[in-house]
Formats: C-alpha cells, sequence, structure tokens
C-alpha cells in the first residue's frame, strides 16, 4: 500500500501526542493562556435567560403590524441590530454574539410562545433536570410572559397547529411519537452553511450592490414583482443594519481602547476596530478580518432565527487564501494563526438556545448544537485538498476540547499519512473530536440528490452527520426523529399499541371506539409465514411516513408563510437571482431529512421472529406476542433466549441478521426517497438518532428483540444493547462489516456510528497506527461516517458504580478481551490503576 | 483427509499476540498446567461444558438443562446452576443445547480449515492494512499440528501472514509441520531451572528450551515472553540466566523479547469449569511490581535483548 505524504504541517509535529483518553482538572491544554484563560471563564459562566431580543422584537412588529411579512422580518432584524447591547469580553480577539450575553438564550417569539409561558408557569427551565437555564430575576420573568402573551395565535407553531389534521397528529410528539416533528415545530430551521468565500471576497457593500441591481431589473410584468420587491427591500434593510451594527462594534473598541491602560491590549482592541471598519461593508483583507468576518455573518444568521447546526462549511479551504497571503507577506506568524482559530473555536460556543422540554428530551445540550467545521477531503477536481490549516484546525480542536466547534474530517482513498495520523492522535485524546466522514460514499449520497460530480465533491457536513452543500442548498436536515421501533409494534398487534388500553391518553377517541392506532396489516399471531411480516412492515412503514412527510410538509409551508429569512437568503446565489427566499425554494437545492432511529432494535426484532417462530418453530407467534405485551413477565425463558448468543443478532457479521437490517434500511429509505417537499424539492432520508433513541425507548412498550418497556431502542446504526446484553460480541471489525452490508448512499441525509474502544486498543505507537489501520479499511469498505470513544479509568470507575449503563465495553486484559463489568472487581480496579500508570 | 480443529474461541480484532490487526484462533488442548494459566478452558482436548452462574434464570423459571442432561450431573444451590459434577458429566452438551440464557456455555467446537478460513476471510483487509494475519494459539496449537499446518498452507495460498504461539513442548517432528508455514513465533521463556519449571507447569523445560534452540538453529526470528511471576521467576539468578541462555543459545534470534507483567485473569473461566484458582493467594502490590518489570526490562537491554514491557514491539 503506497503512503501518500503532504506538506501541510501546522505549527506542531504531525505526529504529537496530546493525551491518551481524558484527564480530569485539566486546564491548560493551549499553547496560549489567552485561549486558556477565555475557556475557563466560559465554562465558569451561568446559562441565562435573556429578553433583550424579545422586547426589540416584539416593538418592532407592533410599530409594523401592517405590512408584507418580509419587510416585518427586516425591520425586527433592524431594530436588534440597532439597539442590542454590545459587549468585548476580556482578552477575546474575535467579536459578535447574538444579541445576548455570552451564553445567554435570547428567545424566538416569532416560532413559538405557548411552552415559554407554560414551563415559566409549571415547569421552570431553572428546575429542569439537566439543560437548565436562569432568568435573571421576577421583573424579567413577568416581562417575558406579557411579551409572549403578544405572540400567542401569531407564531409558527399555531399556523402549524391549526393545520395538521387528526390522523397526522396521533403518530406524532402530540399523540403516541411515532415521529417526532418537535425541532421545526417550535423552533427555526437552520441546518445550512453558507456561501463564506463570496461573501469573504465581496462583503457586505458587494451583496447589496447586487440586491440593488436585481431589484433595479425587476420587471414589473413579472407575477411574483411585488413579493421579489419585498424580498430584495427587505434584504438591503437588513444588510444595512448589519453594516451599522459591525460599525456600532467599532466604536465600542475605540471607546474601550481609549480607557484601556495596558499598552498591548490597546493594541489589540485598535486594531479590532480597524477590522471591524473595513468589514463592515468591504471585504476581508487579512486572515484576521475573514475570522472577524466569518463570526459576524455567522452569529447574524443565529440572531435572525434560532435554526441550529448552522454549520461552517469547508473551512479550511475558503479561508486558506487569507492564510496563505498573510503568511507570504509576513503579516502574521503561524502562531498568531492558531491562536486566532482557538480564539474563534473558544467564541462559537457562546451562543445558546432555550429548547421547549421535549425538544430537549430527543436533543440534548443547551448550546445550539451542530455547528459542525468541515476539513480535508478532495477538492472539486478529486484531488487531496489537505493545507496548513487542516492540520491547525485539528491542533486548536485538541487545544480547546470544547463542545465546539463539531469538527468533520473527510476521509478518502488519497487522505495523506500526516493527516490521519494528525486525526487519530486527536481521537485518541478521548474528547470526541473529530468525527470522520467518507467521501466516497458520502458524493454518491449527494449525487442521488442531483447534484453534479463537482458540486458532489464540495460538500461540507452540517449538524451531526448530514451532507450538505454551502451556499446552494437547503436541507432542512434533521426535519423529524422517526421511532422505527414504534412502528413495528404495530407490524406485531394488529396496527395497535401493545399496551392498548384505558390508560392511554387517546383511549377515548381511539381504543374505546374499537378503533386502532394505525392500520391493520395483520399481527404475530396470525402471520402464516415470514413474508406476511415483511409485507406488514412495508404497509405500516408507508402509512406512517405518508403521515410524518405531509406534517412536515406543513410545517414547511407555515415556516415560509411567516418567517422568512431574507438576510441569509443573500447567501444563495440561486436566491439572490430568483428574488426568491430561502423559505420559498430560492435555493438550488431543496431538500426535507427525516431521520429513522430504532433499525437494530427492528432487525433483530425480525431475526428473533424468523428464526423461532418460522425456521425454528421454538415457539409460536402468540406466544412471542404475548410475552412482549406482558413486557416478558412469565415468559423469561424466551426474554434470556432472544437476548442470547444462540438467536441471529445484527452487528456479528451475520449475513441471517444482516440481511434484516438491510431490509429495514431499505424499507425506510425507499418510503422517503423522492417525496416531494413543497420547496420544489426532494425528501431525503438518514438514518441517525444522536441520543433520542432514549427518549424514544421510554415512549416503547417491549420489543421482540429482547427490549423491556421503556428501555432505550437502538443508536444510529448500531447494534442492540438491552437490559438483558448485547448483541453484538464480536468485535469492532463485525460491526462494521455488518453495517457496511447497506449501501450507505442510499441514507442521503445521513448515516451515524458510534465506536468505542478502551485507551489500551490505541495505546503506543503500535496502537495509534491500528487505528489508523482500522479507519483505513472502515472507509475502504464504504461506510460514511464513524465517531469513536476512547474510554477513560474514569469512565471504568463510573462503569463499576453504573455497571448496567456500561455492560459491553471491551476491555483488553492481556492474553483475551472481556467485558469489564464482567470481569472481577479486583481486576476491574487492577486495570484501573494500570492505566493510569500508562499516562 | 482434510483436518479438523478443536477451537474454543475465535477472536477477531486482536493486537496483542503479533504484529497489526489479527484474527486469533485459540486450540484447544495443552500438556503444560500453569499456575498462572489465564485460559483453563483449553487443558483439556475435548469439548466442554462450562457454567456461568450469574446468568441463570433459575432452576424454577427454566430447568431445561436438568431436564435434558441424562446423566443427573448439574449442580445447583438457591435454585440456581453454579456447576457440573464432571465425575458424571459425558460431555454429551444437551444442558448448552437447551440452556436459552447462555449460562451454559460450550468450550471447543470442531471446526474444518475451510470453516476456518471462512471467519478468518472476513477481515482480509484489516490484515492488508495493518500488517496483520492470522494467530493460533492455545492451549498448545501443536497438539494440533496437522490441523495448523493445513491452515497455515491454506493462509499462505492467500497471502495471508501466519503466527505461531506455542509453549514448544512438542516433539520435533510436529514442530516440523508446521514450521515451514509460519511467519511469526512466539514463546515463552517460564523458567530456566527445570526443577522449578516442572514445579509450576507440571512439565521439565528441556524439551522447550532444545526447540528453541533448534528453531534459531535453522535461522528463524521469534518474539519471546516471559510471564513475570512474583517469586516464582522474577529473581536476579533466573534473569540472568535467561539472558545467558538467549544470547549464547539463541544468538540474533530473538526480535523482542517481552515481559508479561503477572495478572490476576481468567478466574471467572476457573469459576465455570469448577477447577480451583491456584493464584488466589498472590497479591501483588501492582506500582512497585511494574517498577520491578521495569527494572527487569532495562536488564535485558542492558545484556543487547531488546525488551519491552507488554505485547509492544515497538516503545
Amino acid at each position: 500500500m503506497s503512503i501518500i505524504h503532504t506538506d501541510a504541517r501546522g505549527t506542531e509535529p504531525f505526529d504529537k501526542t496530546y493525551s491518551l483518553g481524558y484527564e480530569v482538572h485539566h486546564k491548560d491544554w493551549s499553547p496560549f493562556p489567552r485561549i486558556n484563560h477565555l475557556r475557563q471563564t466560559f465554562l465558569d459562566r451561568p446559562y441565562e435567560v435573556d429578553v433583550e431580543r424579545l422586547r426589540l422584537v416584539t416593538e418592532a412588529y407592533q410599530e409594523h403590524e401592517i405590512c408584507a411579512r418580509k419587510l416585518q422580518c427586516a425591520y425586527a432584524f433592524e431594530k436588534v441590530l440597532l439597539n442590542a447591547t454590545l459587549y468585548i469580553d476580556d482578552e477575546e480577539l474575535i467579536l459578535g454574539e447574538i444579541a445576548a450575553p455570552t451564553k445567554a438564550s435570547p428567545i424566538y417569539p416569532e416560532f413559538s410562545v405557548n411552552w415559554i409561558i407554560d414551563e415559566i408557569l409549571h415547569s421552570p427551565f431553572e428546575e429542569r433536570e439537566h439543560d437548565q437555564f436562569y432568568i435573571r430575576n421576577d421583573e424579567e420573568r413577568a416581562e417575558i410572559i406579557e411579551l409572549c402573551k403578544y405572540w400567542q395565535g401569531r407564531t409558527v407553531a399555531d399556523r402549524i397547529e391549526c393545520r395538521l389534521e387528526e390522523d397526522q397528529i396521533k403518530g406524532s410528539e402530540a399523540g403516541k411519537k411515532i415521529y417526532q416533528t418537535n425541532l421545526y415545530h417550535f423552533a427555526g430551521t437552520g441546518h445550512l452553511a453558507i456561501d463564506y468565500a463570496k461573501l469573504l471576497e465581496v462583503g457586505f457593500d458587494g451583496l447589496l450592490k447586487e440586491a440593488r441591481q436585481r431589484l433595479s431589473e425587476l420587471s414589473m410584468r413579472d407575477v411574483e414583482y411585488g413579493d421579489k420587491r419585498d424580498f430584495y427591500e427587505a434584504m438591503i434593510i437588513e444588510h444595512e443594519a448589519v453594516k451599522k451594527y459591525i460599525e456600532r462594534y467599532a466604536k465600542l473598541c475605540e471607546d474601550t481602547a481609549a480607557k484601556e491602560a495596558d499598552a498591548a491590549r490597546k493594541a489589540e482592541l485598535e486594531a479590532m476596530a480597524v477590522n471591524c471598519h473595513q468589514i463592515a461593508g468591504g471585504p476581508a483583507k487579512t486572515f484576521w478580518q475573514a475570522l472577524q468576518l466569518f463570526n459576524f455573518a455567522t452569529t447574524l444568521i443565529q440572531i435572525e432565527s434560532n435554526g441550529h447546526s448552522i454549520s461552517y462549511g469547508r473551512m479550511d479551504q475558503w479561508l486558506f487564501p487569507y492564510y496563505e497571503a498573510d503568511m507570504k507577506n509576513a503579516v502574521i506568524s503561524k502562531d498568531f494563526a492558531l491562536e486566532l482559530i482557538e480564539d474563534v473555536y473558544v467564541k462559537v460556543n457562546n451562543p445558546t438556545k432555550l429548547k421547549d422540554k421535549g425538544s430537549m428530551a430527543v436533543r440534548n445540550g443547551r448550546g445550539f448544537g451542530g455547528e459542525s467545521l468541515t476539513i480535508g477531503g478532495v477538492d472539486t477536481e478529486g484531488n487531496d485538498a489537505t493545507n496548513d490549516l487542516t492540520m491547525m484546525m485539528l491542533e486548536g480542536s485538541a487545544h480547546t476540547r470544547m463542545m465546539n466547534p463539531w469538527v468533520c474530517v473527510r476521509m478518502h482513498e488519497k487522505t495523506p499519512y500526516e493527516l490521519k495520523i494528525k486525526v487519530v492522535e486527536c481521537i485518541r485524546a478521548g474528547y470526541g473530536h473529530p468525527k470522520l466522514y467518507n467521501d466516497g460514499p458520502a458524493i454518491k449520497g449527494m449525487m442521488r440528490k442531483g447534484m453534479t460530480l463537482e458540486e458532489a465533491r464540495d460538500y461540507c457536513v452540517v449538524g451531526c452527520v448530514e451532507i450538505s452543500l454551502p451556499g446552494k442548498e437547503y436541507g432542512w436536515h434533521d426535519a423529524a426523529y422517526v421511532n422505527t421501533a414504534k412502528m413495528m409494534e404495530m407490524v406485531l398487534n394488529g396496527g395497535r399499541c401493545l399496551d392498548c388500553g384505558p390508560h392511554c391518553m387517546r383511549w377515548a377517541e381511539c381504543g374505546a371506539l374499537g378503533k386502532h392506532l394505525g392500520p391493520d396489516t395483520g399481527s404475530l399471531d396470525t402471520y402464516q409465514n415470514f413474508e406476511e411480516v415483511l409485507e406488514s412492515v412495508d404497509k405500516q412503514f408507508e402509512f406512517w411516513t405518508d403521515q410524518m412527510c405531509s406534517s412536515l410538509n406543513i410545517i414547511d409551508n407555515a415556516h415560509r408563510e411567516l418567517k422568512p429569512l431574507p438576510y441569509v437568503s443573500a447567501f444563495y446565489q440561486d436566491c439572490m437571482n430568483s428574488g426568491h427566499d430561502l423559505t420559498e425554494g430560492g435555493a438550488k437545492y431543496n431538500g426535507t431529512g427525516p431521520q429513522a432511529s430504532g433499525m437494530a432494535t427492528c432487525a433483530d426484532s425480525l431475526a428473533s421472529i424468523k428464526q423461532l417462530v418460522f425456521d425454528e418453530k421454538r415457539c409460536t407467534g402468540a406466544e412471542l406476542l404475548q410475552a412482549v405485551k406482558d413486557n416478558w413477565v412469565g415468559y423469561e425463558k424466551l426474554y434470556a433466549l432472544v437476548n442470547s448468543s444462540k438467536v441471529h443478532h445484527y452487528g456479528n457479521d451475520d449475513d441471517y441478521a444482516d440481511e434484516l437490517f438491510k431490509y429495514m434500511f431499505e424499507c425506510y429509505t425507499r418510503h422517503i426517497r423522492g417525496r416531494k417537499n413543497p420547496r420544489g424539492g426532494e425528501f431525503s432520508p438518514g438514518v441517525y438518532s444522536v441520543n433520542a433513541n432514549v427518549a424514544m425507548g421510554m415512549n416503547t412498550n417491549a420489543s421482540v428483540d429482547g427490549r423491556t418497556k421503556g428501555e432505550a431502542i437502538s443508536d444510529n446504526m448500531g447494534p442492540v444493547h438491552t437490559d438483558g446484553g448485547s448483541h453484538d460480541i464480536n468485535g469492532p471489525t463485525a460491526i462494521t462489516n455488518s453495517l457496511t452490508k447497506v449501501d450507505h448512499s442510499l441514507a442521503s441525509n445521513g448515516t451515524l456510528m458510534n465506536l468505542r474502544f478502551p485507551e489500551e486498543a490505541v495505546a503506543g505507537v503500535e496502537g495509534r497506527d491500528n487505528l489508523v489501520s482500522f479507519i483505513d479499511e472502515y472507509i475502504a469498505k464504504q461506510a460514511m461516517h464513524v465517531q469513536f470513544n476512547i474510554m477513560s479509568s474514569e469512565t471504568m470507575k463510573a462503569a463499576q458504580k453504573r455497571p448496567e449503563d456500561y455492560k459491553d465495553m471491551l476491555v483488553r486484559v492481556a492474553g483475551y478481551s472481556a467485558y469489564f463489568v464482567e470481569l472481577g472487581k479486583p481486576l476491574q480496579k487492577d486495570l484501573i490503576q494500570r492505566t493510569e500508570l500508562h499516562f | 483427509m482434510p483436518q479438523k480443529g478443536i477451537i474454543f474461541n475465535i477472536q477477531r480484532f486482536t493486537i496483542h499476540d503479533g504484529p497489526g490487526l489479527r484474527t486469533e484462533l485459540f486450540l484447544k488442548g495443552c500438556p503444560l498446567r500453569c499456575e498462572w494459566c489465564s485460559n483453563p478452558e483449553s487443558w483439556l482436548t475435548h469439548i466442554q461444558p462450562g457454567v456461568y452462574k450469574t446468568k441463570c434464570i433459575s432452576h424454577k423459571k427454566c430447568g431445561m438443562c436438568e431436564e435434558a442432561c441424562p446423566n443427573d450431573a448439574l449442580q445447583f444451590y438457591r435454585g440456581k446452576l453454579i456447576g457440573i459434577d464432571r465425575g458424571k458429566c459425558t460431555n454429551c452438551l444437551e444442558c448448552y443445547k437447551v440452556c436459552p440464557s447462555d449460562a451454559v456455555k460450550q468450550w471447543g467446537k470442531e471446526m474444518s480449515v475451510a470453516e476456518c478460513m471462512k471467519e478468518i476471510r472476513k477481515d482480509l483487509g484489516y490484515y492488508e492494512r495493518s500488517g496483520g494475519g492470522v494467530t493460533v494459539s492455545g492451549g498448545e496449537p501443536l497438539m494440533q499440528s496437522d490441523f495448523v499446518s493445513e491452515l497455515f498452507q491454506a493462509c499462505r495460498a492467500e497471502n495471508i501472514q501466519t503466527c505461531c504461539e506455542s509453549t514448544f513442548h512438542a516433539e520435533w517432528s510436529e514442530i516440523e509441520k508446521v514450521l515451514p508455514y509460519t511467519d511469526i513465533i512466539i514463546s515463552d521463556i517460564k523458567h530456566m531451572n527445570s526443577e522449578i519449571h516442572k514445579k509450576h507447569t507440571g512439565v521439565g523445560n528441556e524439551l522447550i528450551l532444545e526447540n528453541l534452540k533448534k528453531i534459531a538453529g535453522k535461522d528463524r526470528e521469534m518474539i519471546l515472553r516471559i510471564p513475570v511471576i512474583p517469586n516464582v521467576n522474577d529473581d536476579e539468578e533466573n534473569i540472568r540466566a535467561t539472558a545467558d541462555y538467549m544470547l549464547k543459545e539463541l544468538g540474533g534470534h530473538v526480535r523482542t523479547l517481552q515481559l508479561l507483567s503477572f495478572m490476576r485473569l481468567g478466574e471467572e473461566k476457573y469459576a465455570s469449569l469448577g477447577i480451583p484458582y491456584r493464584m488466589e493467594a498472590v497479591k501483588v502490590n501492582r506500582k512497585s511490581f511494574q517498577k520491578h518489570v521495569n527494572e527487569i526490562a532495562a536488564y535485558f537491554n542492558s545484556r543487547g535483548i531488546h525488551c519491552l514491557v507488554g505485547t509492544k514491539e515497538k516503545q
């Protein structure tokens, strides 16, 4: 195998080892004291709720009640930018928040308010079990409620709710949670990456010039003349406001500099003022200005809407010309370039988002989430695109080790050796970044969405794992979470929930009337052969994806009608050219991407049915049905058997079960793919759950794979783990072989795979090289995505305390591998000690 | 005639017995009875049942194994299966076949070379990228030398690297069947004094040392290991004698000497077989013992022998 090399080196040796696994109380990973200070200051701050945006937006809408919706949005945006309080944190070099202080969440009443009022009154944000937010005082609490009341009946959520019908609601989060469309029902859509390269080149003045030009060229014979005029005018109001907003920051820098006693800091503040003056309207002239413009442009997207996963595209690519020029002209040192990158890395953690408790359950975390930063990969010609910044962006990640940004490295067959080593050094440092994406299936997936090869090669990752085209695609990724395990309940029980009865909130309108939740497509006690079971799966999936996708289209239309996005639309060339807002389908590519969870739960359920009921006849379908209805109580033998190694399970490189996983994967993607959305685009399926599989499990009765009621369903592309045992027992190569028996590109909205290794497995030069080899083969087998967990002794101690959560953690003991929690306590202790010695 | 082997475990993705990523086949049967052995299920050549008592869901809820056993050999305590009366057990495995919960495990499985190759091929790409391959271990794989020979020939035919981890307590005629098809050799030197060797492993060391010398004489490189057991083989005299032997008898043929610090391993497997664990009383202060092992490694290195602690070949 030939090794491909690169000259890209960054600031440190490419094979520098950062650490092995997580280390507690380590505060100075960065070589820059400023960064360590900013990082710590961030961590020490509380999560607050800020009222300013809510106040200003409400005022603006009240002042412009009778006016086109796009202009209302523009006036509100303008009002916020001209009036929001601005801040400079000490020592920082990059400016720009989301119209709220660091780590404080603004409120976006345009989308939804009922839950805000309800939760403040009945289940305060401060008292949540996790993801708490703090309202500063009672006056602000009262003000929030008062302002929100104005919005009741006027929000995107209200519009959606008045249009959904019974069949659509019963399967949704408001019903039995077969699918959950919470995210865009209650908040903005986001999930995009803009064309930063163009912005840096032309600046806001360039965009304004283009908008004015287009406006002047509009034909009055165009039937959409009025709408398009509103669109350009709104865009012009907003981008003019942006210029003033950035000038306000310039003034703040100058005022702060005037008062600054420290000469070095004073010079920095003056330089920041110069930066702001330049980029308020003009293009970025330096690397520093490019990063400053990036941060303003990005945070402004988050001021316009609270859609999450506002991602940074291929940052090592679009930023490189500025780095190259500054280095060539000796404007900056390499070290200062890295310090700026790290400053940005800390900074992008600042935006936070107050979410409703339903969304919070499927999507933990107080950040906006999903701020993916893509590096590496091939260029539009198919050549490796690694450069110095690729390496430095990984260094910055290892030096900051924070939630954001979510660094994603695009891997391909020509990824250079030095980059692979740097990637693996970051991975085995155990902080969870970077995730790896595979150009092979990703590019194929992009082309399935109708893109040219050149476009497809320019993909980036937005959010968790969704592949998207910067500045050209509005993919509505992450559109809904689909609980396939709950759909499977309908397959088992004639379209009814397994626990159908008077305790159900829908009993009066459903079961009591003799109705079924879904269509009756047969049940486990009536199927005559396995083919009938598979047909039933297909019919249930068709019915529920019909409900879900039609609901999503209603949600989509509500966003178009009530919350257009003229500011961010300016960064989409096709919006600019056509006069159509992003929400109206102005982008070149328009998708909707709902994702499936619980695929392995379904696959192992089917394997149990096929093997035990039809092939070996060890039990009847009726028995198995009764067992899950009774949550396995009284069926302990059957429960043990379906969880044992005697039954075929997905994830073991066993074709019997893997074929059924493939059936499920293809069934889901087939029912989603190709459906039309109102923006002129098509639906695009994903197979990932992030952490939603846990909350979904809580709403799902026992399943035939050996899950008891309430346990998590299977995660992402991963195998089943139940309280009765882990179903994958053949190690990571077997899992990889199992999950690559499906064509990942069919899931053009992304797939996700978590793999976990103990530190021991990746220690030393040999461990590093073995992990590189493993990744190489994983990529060669055309899996789309992977991320690693490298276990620490802390984790092992936690595992001792809560063994039920760590059942499948493999530890390589010495001569053999074993499951950590199955070892005796003394050996566990010894392993923990040995690991610490290893550091 | 195509050979069949008795294999008690096929471990994919192993990284310790040989370079790179490997698939390791553990073969049943061993002439040694090392006190510190971590694989007691490997001792006997034939297939046996083992009991994992924590997995039993209770006699009351199940009882299928007792119903199936023709010899009344199963032992219960407080309603749960805890062991097998090996005097009565004929290893018919009826208990294993009916057990729904993995409480009865089957130690050992008869497999043909073709069946093994099917498993081995599943991870071909990983071997190629990492410089890995196939390792046979045990037990003592040379007790099934005809099978190993045929398996390794099959690997060679597909360009898969082969590694044999053996005690080399075997007749030379058995070794000769395997050696020509073996790329990497791993073995142990447990003690230089034959009497002490016999006391702790059940056999003297003469045959082993003679075989290693013969292998070196054929100009073959090997990876050697010392399982460092406190108060058994970690004294200065034995360490010096081991170094002397390696330098004098094995010449430059030891590519790496690996010191494996004693760990309490495999206790749960002893329990599954109802065999007492003989290292029960040995308590080790991990920190000072590790220091001691590091000093031994330093000594070997000072004698010009490339020596590392653990199953590594690179520092």
